[in-house]
């Protein structure tokens, strides 16, 4: 097993990546931040990340499309939606399709870093801590 | 008259009820009143007038007549006295009668000329008339002094041939003038009842011509008010509400409907503006997904680097410090002008007319759905046609049909679809099209003649108002323009908004 939980985090508003990317970091996972779905996609299909971070909306890709192809990779991987407008009919899709859990836009570095140590701890890595 | 009265005076009771009459109502009845009444009024009096003059002139002409004949009698009987002298005149040559019977009806001639003189001056010429009284003087004289040599005996064979001579000359000369007066006078006469043959012809004639014309203007007067209001009725149906034209130069029955309709007209207006008004709610109502998502982004942004800030803020470098703080102010930014956008676009403001930059404003209403587009998976293009002329019209009405529109694409393509919008100069010189056109299910052909009336939707209940392309098709016709539609079941739907431009180019006004 790996040391560190390996994090994929994409949106492609910059100041998520650049405020999130050190806030997970600092708690002791490796976290890889993207902006541009596509460049996202090719490195899901290089590596395989225990918990991957992205927002549904998004210009040519969306969020959705990214949860298909990492189901398509993987079966381990849990997937984290980003959400600007959270609709039932969303949700249900995300999930459908295998989501791990939706996080509604606004919200603090503690509310994704509480999901991701639900996701981590589904995973089996019990020794997060939740904050620094 | 008491109806024109009561027509009135129930017309300044309908001012009262409505002290706001405005200036083209009362400019409408300011004008000078000439009504319907008082045309055909007019119109019986001239025909009655005609009648009278007919049947005048024909008691005329009959009277002339009867006095011909009577005339004519006269010279007939005239005549007959001078041939009744000139028999015995001619007894006396062949067998020597007397003279007696000659002498008395030449009194007889003589007594009728006198006494239809005036009669005989009016046909004859004074000199003629003198010269046939003048040679019957001359015959009844001879006639007598040839009595006086008879009873004396003759006396002188030469004298007496010299007055037989003289009195056949004058003689043969009186028949030969009464003669030539009863044969004109006759002729005159006849010419009188032809005359009176043909009058009635021309009557017809007059009275045909007279009909046609009053035909005519009576379908000018009464036709063409009514086809203009049919005309203005169709046009207010399709949405024009600029005011009714006086239908006639002067105030009659017409000016009463006319301002009423220019009233209703007002009516319209504003019940319209309130329609369109409302209906812009609801399409901001439709804008909330769009528009949460787009506030979310910069709110998220915010709080994660306020939250950064927070708990970092020992650790922080002060270039990173300061990045973070311009970050905050840059999405704050961010927020306040999708606020202001939203904003100005529902904001409840009077109609205001002004020059406006059409590309601008439909990149402004595009950017107000973008997000709508985004949740639903649907990209928009959009193609602008660099400097075109300006258009002149309401901001926000505007906005608001081409919001419609795009909303409308959006609701009818699948998620993936594709809505083009296109901005250039229509192919009528002056006007500027806008195109907004999906690769959605298209509308089918049964429900196309409905689909600009108000309260028509194909939404399921409480989804739409049925107002979007009813208020849509208002406003571009309160501003001169049209909108039209092609559509294909399945394939596509393009809406061209057509408006009337300006002829001074977009930037020319811009410094």
């Amino acid at each position: 097993m790996k040391e560190n939980l390996e994090i994929l985090l994409l949106d492609d508003e910059a100041i998520v990546g650049n405020r999130l990317g050190p806030a997970i970091e600092k708690v002791g996972y490796d976290v890889e931040v993207f902006e541009d779905p596509k460049k996202a996609l090719n490195r899901i299909n290089e590596k395989e990340f225990d918990i991957v971070v992205t927002d549904i909306m998004m210009g040519d890709v969306n969020g959705i499309q990214i949860l298909e192809e990492v189901r398509k990779k993987s079966d381990k991987t849990k997937v984290i939606i980003i959400t600007g407008y959270a609709t039932v009919t969303l949700a249900r899709e995300a999930m459908d399709k295998g989501a791990f859990d939706m996080i509604a836009k606004p919200f603090t570095p503690d509310d994704l870093r509480s999901v991701i140590a639900k996701a981590a701890d589904s995973l089996g890595y019990k020794k997060i801590i939740a904050k620094a | 008259m008491t109806n024109s009265l009561e027509f009135k005076s129930s017309f300044i009771n309908n001012s009262e009820k409505k002290p706001a009459l405005d200036t083209e109502g009362r400019n409408l009845l300011a004008r000078p009143r000439f009504s319907l009444r008082l045309h055909i009024l007019l119109l019986f009096i001239l025909f009655s007038f005609l009648s009278m003059a007919i049947i005048i002139g024909s008691v005329i002409v009959i009277n002339c007549i009867q006095k011909k004949i009577s005339f004519v009698q006269t010279t007939e009987r005239y005549l007959f006295y001078i041939e009744q002298a000139r028999r015995w005149e001619k007894n006396y040559f062949l067998y020597d009668t007397n003279l007696e019977d000659a002498i008395q009806i030449t009194g007889n001639a003589k007594t009728l000329l006198s006494q239809n003189l005036k009669k005989l001056m009016t046909v004859l010429s004074a000199e003629e008339t003198a010269n046939m009284i003048e040679n019957l003087e001359k015959y009844r004289s001879l006639l007598q002094e040839l009595t006086v040599l008879k009873k004396n005996g003759i006396v002188n064979a030469g004298k007496k041939h010299k007055i037989e001579t003289s009195l056949r000359k004058h003689g043969a000369e009186m028949v030969k003038v009464a003669a030539a007066l009863v044969y004109k006078e006759q002729n005159s006469m006849n010419a009188m009842l032809r005359l009176i043959q043909r009058i009635p012809i021309y009557c017809f004639a007059v009275v045909l011509l007279l009909t046609i014309f009053l035909v005519h203007f009576l379908s000018k007067r009464l036709i063409k008010p009514f086809n203009l209001l049919i005309e203005s009725t169709q046009r207010i149906a399709k949405g024009d509400f600029s005011l009714v034209p006086p239908i006639c130069r002067y105030r009659g029955e017409f000016t009463a409907v006319e301002v009423a309709i220019n009233q209703m007209l007002k009516e319209l207006k504003s019940h319209e503006l309130t329609m369109v008004e409302s209906h812009k709610l609801r399409a901001v109502g439709t804008l909330t997904a769009g528009v949460a998502h787009e506030l979310n982004n910069p709110l998220n942004n915010i709080m994660l680097t306020a939250h950064a800030m927070l708990e970092d803020h020992n650790g922080l470098s002060e270039d990173e410090l300061l990045e973070m703080i311009n970050d905050l102010i840059n999405e704050a930014d961010r927020s306040r002008s999708i606020v202001r956008n939203l904003l100005d676009f529902a904001r409840e403001s009077e109609s205001v007319s002004e020059p406006l930059d059409l590309g601008m404003l439909v990149s402004e209403t595009i950017k107000l759905t973008l997000n709508q587009a985004k949740v639903s998976g649907v990209k928009i293009e959009t193609q602008i046609q660099p400097d075109l002329p300006r258009i002149r019209g309401d901001k926000q009405q505007l906005k608001q049909v081409f919001l419609n529109l795009i909303l409308n694409a959006l609701d009818a393509v699948e998620k993936g679809g594709n809505i083009k919008i296109n901005l250039k100069k229509a192919d009528s010189p002056g006007f500027l099209a806008v195109q907004v056109e999906d690769n959605g299910c298209g509308i089918p052909s049964h429900i196309l003649p409905n689909i600009f009336d108000p309260f028509f939707t194909t939404k399921g209940s409480g989804k739409g108002t049925g107002l979007g392309l009813s208020v849509s098709h208002g406003i571009i016709t309160m501003h001169g323009g049209q909108i039209n539609l092609e559509t294909e079941e399945g394939k596509y739907t393009r809406f061209t908004v057509i408006l009337p431009s300006r002829n001074i180019p977009a930037d020319f006004n811009k410094t």
